[in-house]
């Protein structure tokens, strides 16, 4: 119902030709409805910044997080006096729900764009939608700076800025995490018959002869299913001893119990996405202990990390949640772009990413430490880390340079 | 090689119980009232969320909560039979096609608004265990769920055929015109049955809820297995629906394991047209048994 009331006024804006006063005033209202301006961000001199995420749908649990994250970032900047080089101005967000939907994310990158004039776009978390919105912002020629980790965002785009690792590499990570548990990793791949579930597990199968692990079964699956133990049955009977799962949070929640139910030894890697959200671990509960993952940031990693962490569990109840995480990082990654811009200018905007180059601050809270963009727009220190459920919470255990705790050994 | 096999059965008949309790539902409805009621799903849905909540305010446990969720849903059927489904019932399919299709997106689109998208499971302390025999395993959760929902089939078998009741429930079902003229009251009967049918989709809810998650799109994953069961089993026939809901389960669970993990729907439809190519009213025959 909040959808439909903000679509109507918005509607009713981009087809208003009243005076630009009251547009003005409409378009205040329908992003104040949605809980989006803070209201000081109205002054002249503010920098916009559009924000999509499905608050929504069936990714509505991730998107929420996100714009909490965006919310948080934002403030800390202004409250820490907004953009120097610009007279102090603040940094006003605008947030748009893209409602789990392609075909949504699309009108709405477009409104978002037509109706507000921005200086830089972050979103959408999920890469399907991310894709999209960034179609859109290189015919508008406004940067959008991405968490998502597709490497399809890295060919023949020039405003689309990627900060953390690709999807390859976090494939690779994977990999080489089955060795933790085996000298001799024999890995059943299983994963949902989509577009996210085909491309990742083709990327695992593509690299494990370079890695030197055997993958024994490699089976693809229907989403959402009712019941996980005919596939759990098909694993046991392959012999492997670690198991990769590609699924969204539902069908992985039901394997997890399975695996449990079946008595199966098999260390599991969730991957990302869902796996590495407070959420998991709410679902699976003491079952999840143990389990391994992968993912483009962990709050673990420094001093910066842990204390927006600490601010966000303040205000949410949960740990900052990796694509959370790296929104304040990119959030700040805008900001000393704006600076170094001294301009609100998309385009101006544009430059200063593709020069940016941090290796201190929250602007550099990457796996790493370091973010300097490549021509591809990608970080060419970007690097997935790997994590594992720990005491309700995820640590950092791979790679060595990043571990910030031991093993656990299941 | 054996082995896997039993197991493949096994896992089939204890899900294809769970089928059994939403497409029952269904094919009473049918049966009865003779209208298809698509919102069937979103009744397992608050089934689980009245289990969740139950569980997570009161610890009461989910198999306690049958004796809530069953009663509540009944409630609601017969509210609902009574002040929504009886105004449109006619000779004009459309409107009662309509009516239970809107009345299924505002429950959904409710309980996305209220419960948000989040999943909600409920851990007890048999949920993730299993009887191990040789070299098998059977989960406890769902060995009960399909006990209840096998107690619960057989209860209303008995109710059918035994109590008057009943037996004017497939009176009306049968012979509309003719029960009337016989002093069955039709509202009164439509009334039960809904709140029967319901009241299975609250059981099954409340029996899912120790091995599935709950969330607002839910019931969409188990109503169009029912509905491919209530077909198979012949409309109506609420011991076809029984039967054909652990065919399918079992044809499922073993497509899944020696054809493909993605297979599982295609062998289910597939099973499906071809009955209906050479049977073609199903397995079952054409009344309400």
């Amino acid at each position: 119902m909040k959808n439909d009331a903000k679509q109507s006024v918005t509607a009713s804006s981009i087809l208003s030709k009243r005076p630009t006063r009251r547009k003005f005033l409409k378009t205040a209202l329908a992003a104040g409805a949605f809980g989006a301006v803070p209201l000081r961000g109205w002054a002249a001199d503010a920098v916009n910044i559009g924000a999509l995420y499905p608050t929504t749908g069936g990714m509505a649990q991730i998107g929420v997080g996100c714009v909490a994250a965006a919310k948080m970032a934002v403030e800390m900047i202004n409250e820490a006096g907004g953009i120097k080089s610009l007279g102090g101005a603040k940094l006003n967000l605008i947030v748009s729900d893209v409602q789990s939907d392609t075909t949504v994310t699309r009108t709405e990158t477009d409104r978002l764009i037509t109706s507000n004039k921005l200086s830089a776009i972050h979103g959408c978390f999920a890469s399907a939608l991310t894709l999209i919105a960034s179609e859109v912002c290189e015919r508008a020629k406004v940067p959008i700076i991405t968490g998502s980790s597709s490497d399809q965002l890295n060919k023949g785009r020039t405003y689309t800025f990627t900060p953390f690792a690709r999807a390859s590499q976090f494939a690779k990570a994977q990999l080489q995490m089955s060795k933790l548990v085996s000298d001799q990793p024999k890995v059943a791949v299983i994963f949902e018959n989509t577009a996210f579930g085909t491309s990742t597990s083709n990327g695992l199968k593509e690299l494990a002869p370079g890695e030197g692990v055997e993958i024994v079964m490699f089976e693809p699956y229907s989403a959402g299913f009712t019941d996980a133990s005919p596939l759990i049955n098909k694993v046991k009977a392959s012999g492997a001893n670690a198991l990769f799962s590609v699924s969204y949070l539902n069908d992985l929640i039901l394997i997890v119990r399975t695996v449990k139910q079946v008595g199966l030894n098999v260390a599991i890697n969730g991957g990302s996405g869902g796996f590495v959200i407070p959420d998991f671990y709410k679902n699976v509960g003491k079952l999840a202990e143990g389990l391994q993952g992968v993912a483009h940031w962990n709050h673990d990693m420094d001093d910066n990390a842990q204390k927006v962490n600490a601010e966000y569990k303040k205000r949410t109840g949960d740990f900052l949640f990796e694509y959370a995480g790296g929104l304040v990082a990119q959030t700040y990654m805008l900001a000393d772009a704006l600076e170094r811009a001294a301009s609100a200018d998309p385009q101006k905007v544009r430059e200063a990413l593709s020069a940016l180059d941090v290796s201190s601050g929250y602007a550099a809270m990457a796996p790493g430490g370091k973010v300097k963009f490549g021509p591809d727009g990608k970080n060419v220190y970007g690097r997935p880390v790997g994590v594992q459920w720990q005491n309700a919470d995820l640590a950092s255990i791979f790679p060595k340079e990043d571990a910030r705790a031991p093993l656990l050994k299941t | 090689m054996l082995e896997t096999v039993v197991q493949a059965v096994i896992n089939g008949l204890l899900i294809g119980g769970i089928y059994a309790l939403v497409s029952i539902g269904v094919t009473l409805i049918f049966g009865v009232v003779k209208i298809v009621n698509f919102a069937q799903g979103e009744f397992v849905m608050i089934g689980m969320y009245i289990t969740f909540f139950l569980f997570s305010t009161f610890g009461i446990d989910p198999l306690l909560s049958l004796f809530i969720s069953m009663p509540v849903l009944f409630v609601a059927g017969a509210l609902v039979q009574h002040y929504l489904i009886r105004r449109v019932l006619g000779p004009n399919d459309m409107p009662q096609i309509f009516l239970t299709f809107a009345l299924s997106l505002l429950l959904l689109n409710l309980s996305l608004l209220l419960f948000t998208a989040n999943y909600r499971t409920v851990h007890t302390f048999y949920s993730d265990e299993a009887l191990h025999l040789g070299g098998l395993y059977i989960p406890v959760a769902k060995l009960i769920a399909f006990g209840v929902a096998m107690a619960l089939s057989g209860a209303l078998w008995v109710f059918l055929h035994t109590t008057d009741l009943g037996k004017a429930m497939r009176a009306a079902s049968q012979k509309p015109d003719v029960a009337v003229l016989m002093g069955i009251n039709p509202n009164r009967v439509f009334a039960v049955a809904f709140g029967a049918a319901l009241a299975l989709a609250g059981a099954a809810g409340s029996l899912l809820m120790p091995f599935y998650s709950a969330y607002p799109f839910v019931g969409q994953v188990f109503v169009l297995m029912a509905f491919v069961a209530v077909v198979l089993g012949t409309l109506g026939n609420v011991v076809g629906a029984l039967v054909a809901s652990l065919m399918m389960g079992v044809a499922e669970s073993l497509g899944i394991q020696f054809i493909g993990a993605d297979s599982g729907q295609i062998v289910v439809f597939a099973m499906l047209l071809l009955t209906l190519a050479f049977k073609p009213s199903g397995l079952g025959g054409g009344r309400v048994r």
